[in-house]
């Protein structure tokens, strides 16, 4: 496996356990101390997290189009 | 002689010709790709007032004396659900990393566990939430009984709707990807397909707490 995949294999691999860590932390929030603006915070960084990685949205900026 | 000497200059041409084409052919996929892009933010940007207009209906509605409230849910089927949920959008991701790679093999599975795992979160929304398996299992909420159930089935419902358009959009990449198409190079079918996955994704993201967390829950 060249280097450049196995790095963007990592970084899928990242960001999932991010993800995964966040939503357990969101789960515990609600059970123990149920707040709607630190629930709503963490939604929100986990938006930032999937916009930003998976989809890709800086690509938007480039001017010429490419993978 | 003449013939063969002039059709050097000829296939000169002729080559010079197909590179000149694969140029501008590649220079025409960069503006379009560009502008699929574009098109496609935009096409989420206006699905940000619909689902963003459900929330607000949500926290409108699910209020007792300015309190914010929620329906008393499975918390267990909530937590499983977007957890299925987030782990088809990691699979999704490594589909589109392994084309982007030039790894078929990462790419194919990646799409059918995604797809796979939509239909499972599908599958416990609809017998868990729904109900509509009442043999496996009763729900308490319908759409038509109180508030709780009108905009849970109102918020589901939608989100269950881009779900199967999402599943049946990897279908469609799937089988593409088997016949050959898509490139490390080119392959724009396969990143609109993941980008509008973990969309779908991304509206669960604020839907979960939405619905399950967020609020005093109360008797329905």
């Amino acid at each position: 496996m060249n280097t450049k995949r196995a790095a963007a294999y990592r970084l899928s691999t990242t960001v999932a356990l991010v993800l995964a860590v966040l939503t357990v932390v969101e789960y515990f929030v609600a059970q123990e101390f149920p707040s709607t603006v630190l629930l709503l915070l963490l939604g929100l960084f986990k938006a930032v997290a999937v916009v930003n990685y998976f989809m890709h949205i800086s690509r938007l900026w480039r001017q010429e189009g490419s993978h | 002689m003449s013939a063969v000497t002039s059709a050097v200059p000829a296939a000169h041409g002729a080559g010079h010709q197909v590179a000149q084409h694969d140029e501008h052919h590649g220079e025409d996929y960069s503006v379009a790709l560009h502008n699929n892009r574009l098109g496609l933010w935009l096409f989420f940007l206006s699905e940000v007032f619909l689902f963003g207009g459900l929330l607000a209906i949500r926290f409108y509605l699910w209020q007792d004396n300015g309190v914010i409230v929620r329906p008393h849910l499975n918390q267990w089927v909530g937590f499983i659900v977007t957890t299925v949920l987030l782990i088809s959008s990691f699979s999704m991701n490594l589909a589109e990393t392994g084309i982007e790679h030039g790894d078929r093999k990462m790419f194919m599975r990646g799409l059918v566990v995604t797809a796979v795992l939509g239909l499972v979160f599908m599958l416990g929304v609809m017998i868990f939430e729904w109900g509509l398996f009442p043999s496996l299992h009763e729900s308490d909420l319908s759409p038509s009984k109180d508030v709780f159930g009108a905009v849970v089935f109102a918020m589901t419902g939608m989100h269950a709707l881009h779900v199967i358009s999402g599943v049946a959009f990897i279908a469609v990449v799937w089988n593409l990807g088997r016949k050959g198409h898509f490139s490390p190079e080119q392959h724009w079918g396969v990143e609109a397909c993941a980008i509008y996955w973990h969309y779908v994704d991304l509206v669960w993201i604020f839907f979960y707490p939405a619905i399950y967390l967020i609020g005093k829950a109360v008797s329905h």
